[in-house]
């Protein structure tokens, strides 16, 4: 008897063990987006105190981050460059793992490999040549230099390879006898079957594309040609002491990011830790 | 796109995969296709990564100011040879290390501590708590940097004053502007971002190893400091080598934007790194030699490391085949 209880308060302390060390991993990863939302929401004279709620709500720090820098600008223009560069990213890489899944051709393990490589070319290593490039197309402080380069994504083929090669062959030949073109195959077949993995690919790169910030770093230089991740860390670099519009700014620069986390958040871990993994 | 390379390392650990069939016949047009499709990936890739990558080689033999309208100057392999003199180099590579060294505990260690005291704790907690402690990896880094600096400014940010109420410190601690702190806070910022992903990867990968051996060890009375140490480390070791080499690789990388907003390198360059004085060579002193020379240097390096990591973990990934 006396055994037995100890045996179950046994599994319960391991148990509790298990969350405690959990709960302060879960507190450590929030507690800082907690402090930066409830800062953004304290009037200026509760920001400098450390009342973890905010004892009088208000959203006057938004209205200062909103008028202090072009924030509609540079959100449009994030929007606008991630939406567009996630967009072009799928359909190139639509087309080349539809290519690596669908035929036998000559240097297709040389292309396949080089494309995998990319991930071995750190940014700063190329970042000179590609700054004359874009300077020599007149591209600088222009969102085409911001989208262009970045129009297909070596990670995107790689994943979705992996998601076509899983697509039964027999299912495209039984399509193929019907008489339906390569192109046919491709989106009518195949697509309409691929659609969450290649929207969990989407969002990935939707993320990837919103929150960059080397880039855009390089090739803009105006507050309202930049996007918000350029455009936040001039505004902390700015000014010393404006914390709760700062931490307003940060909110409005996560916002969409978190708001998708929030919906799906599901797939997104399952596709970064598979990315990861395999 | 740094982090993208956590998933691209894995795919480009293999081959892919030949199949043997070959059609008898194939058509004149039907040759080409798959070039056809492969095309608008393959000439942005080449465009803005391979061409470039080749420039930069070109680029390390001349001096060059990065006005279009000055002369490239060639100077042969003089930028290499001066490269190791060059100011802040020495701190830098030594920076570098660090940075490589004090992640570690964040990436590696503790969440493979977190995973294995954890496993098993239930379906619906533990989706609670993924969804929590993956939180970091998805923040944009200026966001994050934007946060930490608040929360660690010396005399406002919620830790100094919390540590100095329980410490009761003579004066706040300035983590990015003390030299003994500031390369502490961005590494711990890096690692922070980190953490939680670490975890998952690491529960991920212990999910997926065959329970069978452990319940086997079970029978034969081994204690469970022998399992974790005979059986879950060897099997976890492909995934436990895969994240040291993602480490090594990108911690100095992943710190970049954290240098860049917080600290710009200082104080007195004991933030700075081998990415953030390209950066700076490049578009501060705009000495485009040295920062070419310089990449190219470092490029190869990391490449012949990279080579060992996946050389050793060939070696190392016959368990549990």
């Amino acid at each position: 008897m006396e055994k037995a209880i100890g045996r179950k308060t046994g599994i319960y302390s391991a148990s509790a063990v298990k969350h405690a060390s959990l709960i302060a991993l879960a507190l450590l990863a929030v507690f800082p987006l907690y402090w930066m939302v409830v800062t953004s929401l304290k009037p200026e004279s509760e920001v400098f105190t450390s009342s973890l709620i905010p004892l009088h709500l208000t959203f006057e720090n938004y209205v200062q981050a909103w008028n202090a820098v072009p924030m509609d600008r540079m959100l449009a223009n994030s929007m606008v460059v991630a939406v567009i560069q996630t967009v072009m990213q799928l359909i190139t890489s639509i087309l080349a793992a539809y290519a690596f899944t669908r035929w036998e051709f000559r240097g297709s393990n040389l292309i396949y490999g080089l494309i995998a490589l990319t991930w071995l070319v750190p940014f700063q290593v190329i970042m000179i040549p590609n700054y004359v490039a874009i300077s020599g197309f007149g591209w600088r402080d222009h969102l085409a230099g911001l989208i262009v380069p970045n129009i297909a994504s070596a990670f995107a083929v790689l994943q979705l390879y992996n998601a076509f090669k899983s697509y039964p062959k027999t299912l495209i030949e039984a399509a193929r006898l019907d008489g339906a073109s390569d192109w046919g195959v491709l989106w009518r077949t195949i697509m309409p079957n691929l659609k969450a993995p290649v929207a969990s690919i989407g969002i990935l790169l939707f993320i990837t594309s919103w929150n960059d910030y080397f880039w855009p770093l390089l090739v803009t230089t105006k507050l309202e040609n930049t996007t918000i991740q350029k455009g936040l860390q001039m505004f902390i670099s700015s000014d010393g002491n404006m914390w709760g519009a700062l931490m307003a700014a940060t909110t409005i620069a996560s916002l969409p990011v978190l708001i998708i986390y929030l919906l799906l958040q599901r797939q997104i871990i399952d596709s970064f830790v598979k990315g990861g993994l395999k | 796109m740094s982090y993208e390379a956590v998933g691209m390392a894995r795919h480009a650990a293999e081959a892919k995969p030949k199949s043997k069939e070959r059609k008898p016949f194939l058509p004149r047009l039907g040759r080409i296709k798959p070039y056809m499709y492969l095309l608008p990936a393959l000439i942005s890739i080449g465009f803005w990564i391979y061409k470039p990558l080749l420039q930069t080689f070109e680029l390390s033999v001349y001096q060059w100011n990065l006005l279009p309208t000055s002369p490239k100057q060639f100077v042969g392999i003089k930028n290499f040879a001066n490269l190791f003199g060059l100011p802040e180099m020495g701190i830098a590579l030594w920076n570098t290390l660090i940075y490589t060294l004090g992640v570690i505990p964040f990436s590696l260690i503790l969440p493979l501590v977190i995973a294995i005291a954890t496993d098993n704790i239930g379906r619906k907690a533990s989706g609670f708590y993924r969804a929590l402690i993956f939180l970091p990896m998805i923040m944009a880094p200026v966001a994050v940097s934007s946060v930490w600096r608040w929360i660690m400014h010396p005399t406002n940010g919620i830790l100094n004053k919390t540590l100095t109420d329980w410490f009761h410190l003579s004066e706040p601690i300035r983590f990015f502007t003390d030299e003994r702190w500031a390369i502490w806070s961005i590494t711990f910022i890096t690692g922070w971002k980190l953490i939680g992903f670490s975890t998952l990867i690491f529960s991920a990968a212990l999910t997926g190893i065959n329970k069978e051996y452990i319940e086997a060890a079970k029978i034969d009375r081994a204690s469970r400091f022998q399992i974790i140490w005979h059986i879950i480390l060897p099997l976890l070791s492909p995934t436990i080598l895969f994240m040291a080499m993602m480490s090594t690789l990108f911690a100095s990388e992943w710190s970049f934007s954290y240098i860049n907003v917080l600290t710009q390198g200082g104080p007195f360059n004991t933030t700075t790194n081998i990415y953030y004085l390209l950066w700076t060579y490049g578009f501060q002193s705009f000495n485009i030699g040295a920062s070419s020379a310089a990449a190219v240097v470092f490029f190869l390096g990391f490449g012949v490391l990279a080579w060992l990591f996946m050389k050793l973990s060939r070696k190392l990934s016959f368990f549990d085949n």
